[in-house]
């Protein structure tokens, strides 16, 4: 599904140039949870704004579901984002005035899905995440972990290949987290890809492989099914 | 994005910004209602000035000394303090020989203070001859009769007055009729009251008016024997034009006027002057809503700035657009949707405030001050300019902010802090 090759990002600024990524080579395969993990600065959001459609590589090739991204205008790109990616924030990007309703609506007001077939989508995507209740409420109002359950309402409203969670857990306390994460999880289940990228080990450890990042380039590449077996055959 | 969905997203925009939206607004609010406010007064103005022209009648034709103007405004001689004495009895005896002539009536006109007892007023006076009133259309005497041809003839001490002046010499419970009255210091009677509410020529209102015999006015007041203008009326059965050559040649033929260059008179037909007051009145309402268009330009400065303030605000928002899949186009269009609502909203708010306060013009007007004989005048191009002028200032003044919402980075916009 994702394919990158010797991937790189150079930031040229006045007369400073900075390398955030050195070369980066992977590849991931639709319906895998991967976290990519690394101290700060170490280019990991680089990296999923890249894979992300979000920026550009300077250097190397990235095939995006056997498409070469390079061969992509910024408003196919857009399209793609729009149809085949889910995004989670860390500081959940909500607009606070609109209702959860209508914050979940937005990917679809730039879809080519019919206005009559939207009311579902949305409602069904607020239900996923067990927010029926609050279908109504301005986003403003919601708790932290309620918010980041709308995000993810957000992100699956397209129904996407691949979703993109950068920190989802890091404006969240311990229990908020571990129900966003349960979220993803239960999301990764259904066949869709994952791309988290965290600093925390725990966080991380609820993909089934983690690829570690420093100073631009990859560390280490693992796979740790055994932790999420684990952690399933405990519940 | 469907248009439906941005017009949404507008909307919804701007009203969880209500107070905002509406200060906003305000300056196109004032532009427009200035701009239609001024439109309309000029229009009306225009309408009464050119009724008035029109209501002498289109067979009049106003012979005056000096150069004609050929084609150029210009003022009259007297105007400009130059007295020009061309126009004789000789011209007015000439005139009435003419077959397509039926009137050739002279004036002179001087200004003298009016005296009844221990009220004065300074007013204008006319001197005519008995036909005057005719071809002025001022034949309707309220009291008393209009002075005779045998009046004029023996010069005799009468004059008519105007309402207005009437009861500010003579107060409402004494009838001025055979009344004596003191101009300048030479005692004269009054003999007749003008009806209120008429117009004279060329739109003089008459309120203060004094009338009185060419040869009283001649002898005991001006000293002269030339005239500030002669009014011909022409026989229906001939071409005004016709008419305007027939007097041009016979003033030249009394004057020895060989070179057409060098005629000392000139002549204007209710046309020429209605073409001419037409361009003055236009150029004046043109202007007035240029004035008023400046607002326009302040307020439209107003919305950029306050559309730029917005697109720095919500500079994450925009972030997020672009990421779930908002285009630059679709993120310009919400911006520009945006800037239009609010200059159309403004222009309609301001063209109902400026009908409004032209109504309320209107009905002062009518209702208090109704010898001004003022008209309603609301042109709908002034409403179709309001609308068109306030959608175009949206879009002019919000395109700049509208491209720059567009071409926002969406990872620097959603790091914005």
């Amino acid at each position: 599904m994702i394919e990158i090759n010797n991937l790189k990002k150079e930031y040229i600024e006045e007369d400073t140039s900075t390398l955030a990524l050195r070369g980066i080579t992977f590849s991931i395969e639709q319906g895998e949870f991967v976290s990519i993990m690394g101290p700060s600065g170490s280019g990991k959001s680089t990296l999923l704004h890249i894979l992300s459609f979000l920026d550009r590589p300077t250097g190397g090739s990235y095939k995006f579901q056997g498409k070469s991204i390079d061969d992509m205008t910024d408003k196919e790109l857009a399209h793609v984002r729009n149809k085949d990616m889910g995004f989670v924030f860390q500081s959940f990007n909500l607009l606070s005035r609109l209702t959860v309703y209508d914050n979940v609506e937005i990917p679809l007001l730039y879809s080519d899905i019919a206005v009559s077939k939207r009311k579902k989508l949305i409602v069904d995507a607020i239900k996923s995440v067990g927010l029926e209740e609050k279908i109504y409420t301005e986003a403003g109002r919601l708790s932290g972990g309620q918010k980041q359950r709308v995000a993810i309402a957000r992100a699956l409203v397209t129904d996407p290949n691949v979703i993109f969670a950068d920190e989802p857990t890091g404006n969240l306390d311990s229990q908020s987290g571990l129900q966003v994460m349960e979220i993803l999880e239960s999301l990764n289940d259904k066949g869709r890809t994952v791309i988290l990228v965290t600093h925390e080990t725990q966080t991380a450890e609820f993909a089934d492989r983690i690829i570690k990042i420093k100073d631009g380039m990859i560390e280490s590449d693992k796979a740790i099914i055994a932790n999420r077996n684990h952690r399933k055959n405990l519940k | 994005m469907l248009f439906n969905d941005a017009f949404k997203t507008s909307t919804r925009s701007l009203t969880h910004g209500k107070m905002r939206s509406i200060l906003t607004m305000l300056g196109i609010v004032i532009g427009i209602a200035s701009v239609i406010i001024l439109m309309s007064i000029g229009q009306s103005a225009q309408d009464l000035i050119l009724g008035k022209v029109q209501s002498i009648g289109s067979d009049l034709i106003i012979v005056m000394p000096g150069a004609p103007s050929n084609g150029k405004f210009s003022s009259p001689a007297s105007s400009q303090g130059i007295v020009i004495t061309s126009l004789k009895q000789k011209d007015v005896d000439s005139l009435e020989r003419e077959p397509s002539i039926v009137f050739a009536v002279p004036e002179v006109r001087g200004q003298a203070e009016a005296v009844y007892g221990n009220n004065n007023v300074t007013v204008g006076f006319t001197g005519s001859t008995s036909d005057f009133f005719q071809v002025s259309n001022l034949s309707k005497v309220s009291n008393g009769q209009i002075f005779s041809k045998s009046d004029v003839e023996s010069e005799n001490h009468v004059v008519v007055i105007g309402p207005d002046l009437a009861k500010t010499l003579f107060g409402p419970n004494v009838n001025p009729i055979d009344k004596i009255i003191h101009l300048k210091g030479v005692s004269v009677r009054v003999i007749g009251v003008l009806e209120k509410g008429g117009t004279g020529a060329f739109g003089v209102d008459i309120g203060n008016l004094i009338v009185m015999p060419i040869t009283l006015a001649q002898k005991q007041f001006l000293g002269t024997t030339h005239f500030n203008v002669i009014i011909v009326q022409a026989n229906s059965t001939y071409d005004v034009n016709f008419v305007k050559s027939r007097i041009t040649f016979t003033l030249r033929q009394n004057h020895s006027i060989t070179d057409p260059n060098k005629d000392d008179f000139n002549i204007q037909t209710q046309a020429d002057i209605l073409a001419i007051l037409g361009s003055i009145t236009s150029i004046l309402t043109f202007f007035l809503a240029a004035i008023a268009s400046i607002s326009l330009v302040v307020g439209g400065i107003g919305i950029m700035n306050i559309m730029l303030v917005s697109v720095t605000e919500r500079t994450r928002e925009i972030g997020l657009r672009k990421a779930v899949g908002a285009t630059d186009n679709d993120i310009l269009q919400q911006f520009l949707i945006e800037s239009v609502l609010l200059t159309f909203a403004g222009g309609v708010i301001g063209i109902t405030i400026g009908a409004g306060i032209v109504g309320l013009i209107y009905f002062v007007l009518t209702n208090f001050f109704p010898s001004v004989g003022w008209v309603f005048a609301f042109p709908i191009s002034a409403v179709i300019l309001g609308l068109t002028v306030s959608g175009v200032s949206g879009i002019a003044f919000g395109i700049y902010p509208a491209r720059k919402a567009g071409k926002k980075n969406p990872i620097d916009a959603l790091r914005y802090e």
